[in-house]
């Protein structure tokens, strides 16, 4: 009887988006807001790649609260999953081709993670894809040796530290008579390395943090103690 | 002025900071988060002397709106950011020393909250309002036993329902006009949101924030999260985050649906709301859940106050929103003690007759005896309801008067049970409700009294901020003029 009314309100709900969805004239859609940044970014703040300057530059309050959302769901996940018994069963450590394989990726993942950083602002990518390599990079010695102890204090200052800078870098900005999160530095030439500003600093921050954050959430999935068979 | 910025940011970088500050010194990790708090709001304070009633708007990261993102800081917002922060002071889970997250999620839930109501943007509001989500999850499961995981994973989920509904309805404010700044949408929306897609769009949203405000068919994870949480969090919970979401809803009420059937959709769910979280209060058995049965139907009745159309019903919503977060706190904190079933709590009230008295008190003012500030709150609710024409609101009236006799008989028997002496079979009632606690309960306590005796200056007061807070106009006029200086 449960499932049925679940079904029945699923299925009704279905219904009501395709209802809805049915409605739109897609690409017909007004960009009052979407022309007007493409117009204004280049100049403004000289990112190449648009994308980063709407997410560090014109919504940048919206950015520092998604990497806050990721530092909530992993200090909660901390608070629920705790601390391990010193005596509970560790998975056995991978075979060879794991252990070896790991090896030859972590370096390749880093400078790729970092890379994809570091050219946020200029290419697609950023802070948030490279900060997921980067965890994954530093997760990936974890499967190979279960046993390996995981760093978490090292892990929480660099999440904490990265944190902080991001939002240090918009104070400075406040201090120095403008608004928080505004652009500080020369914008630079279009499309180099060095350019747009601030905003490769904070997608820096965004990356490490992102990246320390994941680590640890999956560090200490994978340290969930094993039930006994 | 743009120093309101910091309410947000300071807490977040409390919040980064506190884990590493508790690793070097336990001491200075437990007095970061209060201090950020109290500085802030002093800051809030500042500003508030400072705009002398004017409100004003700042342009995040030198962004222009519409294109960046701007706060708006008026006598709502501002009051508004000024309970976030007190109620989380007050609320601080002090007791946890060995736990530094604990106050790391309550900073965040903070910060969120002043963003959320601070925030001139749609999507943005949509950030903070995830954030207060998750912080809440890890709040709410923080006593680790199997039943508040039970009860946060139930409440995950219909959050996340809530929060993807709440995506598909700004997706189609999106679509419809372009953009999601509040200011340039309550001009666009005129000609573009008054249409079915418009108000299915409300209808996503009001449901998707409703899970937060209690509202009716969305509120099944309340009386388990209540009853399983410490009652700090279950008192936040109550008392600020289901504010918080009516105060979105009361927004975009304001700026963007001005048709009348989005008054009636949130009126008959507010109506359904209150009519079945008093009688399952009613019935309920032990103190956590009736009090967080009675929260959904106080939380209808606010709905209903909200959508009466006009400055009234902001104003009767105002001050019932007000009072049942200075209430509803103040019961969970003395409720910590007085957990589990209401008979065994008899001649609880004896053994401890301040916390017995203070409960009398607090229930009093929650009926709405006269001359409480309860009673003031829902004499504005009535006088609005009795003043519109059409049949739904004399509908509304008799279910708000059924209501209040529901919540008078339980309450009554409750506080009937607390004073009558203790019989054999009943158990042993603790007598100690901590200084803290009680301490709490008797500052909001004392609130309460002086709002009674301050009624007059205050309800003028807040007349003025309902009137404000109606005014989409003044919404635009000062959004973008200070494009125009700039």
């Amino acid at each position: 009887m449960r499932n049925l009314a679940a079904l029945v309100f699923v299925g009704g709900l279905a219904f009501l988006l395709l209802v809805i969805f049915n409605q739109f004239d897609f690409a017909q859609a007004p960009m009052v807001v979407g022309q007007g940044i493409l117009m204004d970014a280049p100049d403004r703040v000289g990112a190449a790649n648009i994308v980063t300057a709407v997410v560090l530059g014109y919504r940048g309050i919206d950015t520092l609260g998604e990497i806050s959302i990721l530092f909530a769901a992993s200090a909660a996940a901390g608070l629920v999953l705790g601390r391990r018994r010193t005596d509970a069963r560790r998975d056995p450590p991978g075979g060879f081709i794991l252990r070896s394989g790991v090896a030859l990726l972590f370096p390749l993942m880093l400078v790729v993670g970092f890379y994809i950083i570091l050219h946020g602002h200029l290419t697609p990518g950023g802070g948030f894809q490279g900060g997921v390599i980067l965890a994954a990079a530093f997760f990936l010695p974890l499967l190979a040796r279960p046993e390996t102890p995981v760093n978490h204090a090292g892990l929480s200052i660099v999440e904490g530290g990265a944190g902080a800078v991001f939002i240090l870098t918009g104070l400075a900005a406040l201090l120095q008579g403008g608004e928080f999160l505004q652009p500080l530095l020369d914008n630079g030439v279009l499309g180099e390395l060095v350019s747009a500003g601030t905003l490769p600093l904070l997608y820096l921050a965004v990356g490490l943090k992102v990246g320390a954050e994941l680590a640890g959430l999956m560090a200490r999935l994978a340290d969930v103690e094993v039930d006994e068979p | 002025m743009n120093t309101i910025v910091l309410t947000v940011v300071l807490p977040l970088l409390a919040a980064f900071v506190v884990p590493v500050l508790s690793r070097v010194s336990p001491l200075l990790g437990r007095l970061l988060g209060p201090l950020t708090l109290a500085y802030a709001i002093l800051l809030t304070l500042q500003v508030w002397l400072g705009m002398e009633g004017k409100p004003f708007s700042i342009a995040l990261g030198g962004f222009q709106p519409p294109l960046g993102i701007n706060f708006y800081v008026d006598r709502l917002s501002l009051l508004f950011t000024f309970l976030t922060l007190v109620t989380s002071l007050l609320l601080w889970p002090w007791r946890n020393e060995t736990e530094p997250r604990q106050y790391a999620l309550t900073l965040l839930l903070a910060a969120s909250a002043c963003g959320l109501v601070l925030s001139g943007d749609l999507f943005n509001i949509y950030v903070f309002y995830e954030l207060i989500s998750v912080a809440s999850f890890g709040l709410a499961a923080a006593t680790r036993s199997g039943a508040a995981f039970a009860a946060s994973l139930r409440y995950l989920i219909l959050s996340g329902l809530g929060s993807v509904l709440v995506l598909c309805g700004i997706a189609i404010v999106y679509l419809q006009t372009g953009t999601l700044n509040l200011a340039q949408l309550s001009q666009l929306a005129p000609e573009t949101l008054n249409t079915p897609l418009g108000m299915s769009a409300f209808a996503l949203i009001l449901l998707g924030v409703g899970v937060k405000g209690e509202l009716f068919p969305v509120n099944s994870w309340v009386p388990e999260v209540y009853a399983a949480a410490s009652s700090r969090v279950s008192g936040l919970l109550a008392g600020l985050v289901s504010k918080l979401a009516v105060l979105v809803i009361v927004r975009l009420l304001v700026l963007l649906f001005q048709q009348e059937s989005a008054l009636q959709l949130m009126l008959i769910l507010g109506l359904l709301g209150a009519i079945s979280g008093e009688l399952a209060a009613w019935r309920a058995k032990d103190m956590n859940r009736m009090l967080a049965f009675s929260s959904i139907g106080q939380l209808g009745v606010i709905f209903i106050a909200f959508s009466i159309p006009g400055k009234t019903g902001l104003f009767a919503g105002l001050a019932l929103s007000l009072h049942h977060l200075l209430v509803k706190p103040a019961l969970f904190l003395l409720a910590e003690r007085w957990r589990g079933s209401l008979v065994g709590l008899r001649g609880a009230g004896l053994a401890s007759p301040v916390a017995g008295g203070l409960f009398v008190l607090l229930a009093l003012s929650l009926v709405g005896m006269p001359p409480l500030p309860g009673f003031w709150a829902k004499f504005l609710l009535f006088t609005g309801l009795a003043a519109q024409q059409s049949v739904i609101y004399q509908v509304a009236l008799g279910v708000v008067l059924l209501s209040i006799v529901i919540e008078a008989n339980y309450l009554f028997r409750v506080v009937m049970n607390l004073f009558q002496p203790a019989g054999d079979n009943s158990v042993a009632v603790t007598t100690d409700h901590g200084w803290l606690n009680l301490g709490t309960t008797f500052l909001l306590s004392a609130l309460l009294i002086a709002g009674m005796l301050l009624m007059g200056p205050l309800g003028a007061w807040l007349e003025g901020v309902a009137m404000q807070a109606a005014d989409p106009v003044l919404y635009f006029d000062t959004v973008f003029s200070v494009s125009a200086i700039h």
